[in-house]
């Protein structure tokens, strides 16, 4: 369960996050939708102890993430914004390294590295050096990594960002599936289509300000407008004027 | 710990699959003795061993004057007969098939006798490597002597004072001995240490923090549960490792290569085994800390790879300036000398390598200095990895 209580975040002048409140419940997949620079970015690093809000609070299960930073860590996964990876070790070697550092012992994390490995399908490739990986055999490692110490709460930095179809529609089984075993999902997107396949929760999220939270059908309903893309439409290009 | 053992585990053996930085953290610690000992052994066996060798000289027309090659050979010259028209001469000297010719024409006998002033050509290559140059010089000074002693007889033999030819005469003194030339080079050796210590960790410090963060790694290394301090330190102590790697690879190598070196002649014994090596080791323990925390620090200021290596290029100066300016004014070791860091290790080297004992009071500075200025340099790291701006 994450809960961001009216956070906003300055760099210099720049106002990236501006008063941004909302709620990530269990068992549920939460969105965070907004334009390429609208502060999702931003709204996540907050939220994985990277940086610190100027203003307001976030928890993750409770713990706050500016004061308890390694309690809130232990209890997140993350995947950054196009994160990298070490391609001088192997795909498996790169998850083990995060285990570790998770202080989990090694019989755990072989066992849960063979499960990630059989989940995401990554038997052909998790004992090669990721040097030469493709983008989706890179974000398939990189999720891995998140998970490896079975964390209660996800966190999907634009996850789909440069994999192909086919490689999307695995990710995206993926994710409901984690979703399915109850776990907090929040993921953040610029496309309104992927969003309206995966998402139960919807934030917008533009300017470094939440403009609609809710479901899809309530999006519907206060736009007025029938179809996803116009309504996202019609809340971001609002605030322009 | 765990988390700094971690860090440090998977920081080596990242690096030690990076065959780049491997050679480039080795080359020098293996080479530079190598090269070094290859240097000293050539100088020495240069300057010396063959100065009581006899000189060669190759003389043309000498039954012209029997004199003067008598005079020769008493002052240790072999006379090896030739006979070349002119030019030939010149160029056998120019492709070096005489090193030193010496040209006797057949009107020598009649000028001698009637007193008139004669030219001998002493034909030698001055751009030419190895002795010529110094045989050339003791050629054309037994000649000279050869045409003083016959210029004074003369005067004599005129009721002239000899000594009323020489107001005034030079009295050459040089100081410089092989064992002073050789010494120079040996005190070279301290500072390529330095070096060697620095290369040692000169591409983990890069890759682990401004590499770190080039590949977008950094950021999910951040989020994990381990503290700042202890993710600093172990990378920090991967750039110690690689930089204590080079340096037992250089002693090891050197205490290897440096018999090699004819000091013997040179009335030096010069012992360098396990144990000065194990004593170079410790001294420089606390320096290689130290350049590994420097070395992190200034990379991880960096906002990029590119930047990051120029300020560790520029960096490599620092360690070695102040041994440069000791050096040229040639200070003691003395206790204030011991806290800089850099400076009091060649220091300290130097005079393990020349068999001096140690004074306590000065090694127990230097580790002391260099490990406080490590320590700070460790905490400035960790103190930017906790802020914001180092993730760019």
């Amino acid at each position: 369960m994450i809960r961001v209580d009216q956070i906003s975040k300055q760099f210099g002048k720049v106002t990236a996050v501006r008063d941004v409140s909302f709620e990530a419940a269990d068992g549920q997949i939460t969105a965070l939708l907004g334009p390429n620079g609208a502060g999702k970015s931003t709204t996540f690093r907050i939220l994985s102890t990277v940086i610190a809000p100027s203003a307001g609070a976030a928890t993750v299960d409770g713990m706050n993430v500016q004061s308890q930073p390694l309690q809130a860590r232990e209890t997140i996964g993350v995947l950054p914004h196009n994160a990298g990876i070490y391609s001088r070790l192997t795909g498996r070697e790169n998850v083990r390294y995060f285990g570790r550092l998770h202080g989990l012992n090694e019989a755990t994390i072989n066992e849960r590295l063979d499960q990630l490995i059989e989940r995401l399908d990554m038997q052909s490739f998790a004992d090669r050096k990721t040097a030469g990986f493709s983008q989706g055999q890179r974000v398939k490692v990189a999720l891995a990594r998140a998970l490896i110490h079975d964390p209660r709460n996800l966190i999907l930095d634009e996850p789909t960002n440069g994999l192909d179809v086919m490689a999307t529609r695995g990710l995206r089984d993926i994710i409901k599936d984690l979703r399915n075993e109850g776990r907090c999902i929040l993921f953040s997107s610029h496309i309104m289509q992927e969003v309206a396949n995966l998402c139960d929760e919807l934030v917008i999220i533009d300017s470094g300000q939440v403009q609609f939270r809710g479901t899809l059908d309530s999006l519907r309903t206060r736009t007025q407008e029938d179809d996803l893309e116009d309504a996202f439409m019609s809340l971001v290009s609002s605030t322009d004027e | 710990m765990n988390g700094f053992l971690t860090v440090l585990r998977k920081e080596c053996l990242d690096n030690v699959r990076d065959r780049r930085s491997i050679i480039s953290s080795l080359t020098l610690a293996l080479l530079g003795p190598v090269f070094f000992v290859g240097l000293m052994a050539f100088v020495l066996n240069t300057t010396l061993g063959k100065s009581d060798a006899p000189l060669e000289l190759t003389v043309m027309g000498s039954e012209n004057a029997p004199g003067l090659i008598d005079y020769l050979e008493r002052e240790n010259t072999i006379i090896n007969e030739a006979s070349f028209d002119d030019a030939a001469a010149a160029d056998a000297v120019r492709d070096g098939t005489e090193a030193l010719i010496l040209v006797i024409p057949e009107s020598f006998g009649e000028q001698f006798a009637s007193g008139k002033p004669l030219a001998l050509p002493l034909i030698y290559d001055s751009s030419s490597f190895g002795p010529t140059r110094r045989n050339y010089g003791r050629a054309r000074d037994i000649i000279r002597r050869y045409a003083a002693t016959i210029g004074q007889l003369r005067l004599s033999v005129r009721g002239v004072a000899p000594s009323i030819t020489q107001p005034l005469r030079v009295q050459e003194v040089d100081v410089s001995s092989p064992a002073a030339r050789a010494l120079q080079l040996l005190s070279s050796l301290p500072y390529l240490l330095i070096v060697v210590v620095f290369m040692g960790g000169f591409y983990l410090a890069l890759d682990t923090t401004a590499g770190e963060r080039d590949n977008h790694s950094l950021e999910p290394l951040l989020i994990q549960p381990i503290s700042r301090a202890s993710l600093v330190l172990g990378k920090l102590a991967s750039t110690a490792t690689f930089g204590a790697l080079a340096l037992i690879a250089f002693l090891v190598m050197l205490a290897v290569s440096l018999p090699l070196v004819p000091f013997h002649k040179v009335g030096m014994s010069l012992s360098f085994g396990p144990l000065q090596g194990a004593q170079a080791f410790f001294v420089c323990l606390p320096l290689v800390f130290m350049a590994a925390a420097l070395l992190t620090l200034a990379a991880s200021y960096a906002k990029s790879y590119k930047e990051a290596q120029t300020y560790l290029g520029l960096l490599l100066i620092v360690p070695t300036a102040p041994i440069l300016i000791t050096q040229f004014m040639d200070f003691e070791p003395s206790a204030w000398l011991m806290l800089i860091p850099s400076q009091s290790q060649a220091s300290l080297v130097s005079q393990i390598l020349i068999g001096e004992s140690l004074e306590p009071l000065h090694v127990l500075l230097s580790v002391a200095a260099t490990l406080l200025i490590g320590m700070l340099f460790s905490l400035m790291a960790i103190r930017l990895y906790s802020t914001e701006r180092i993730l760019g």
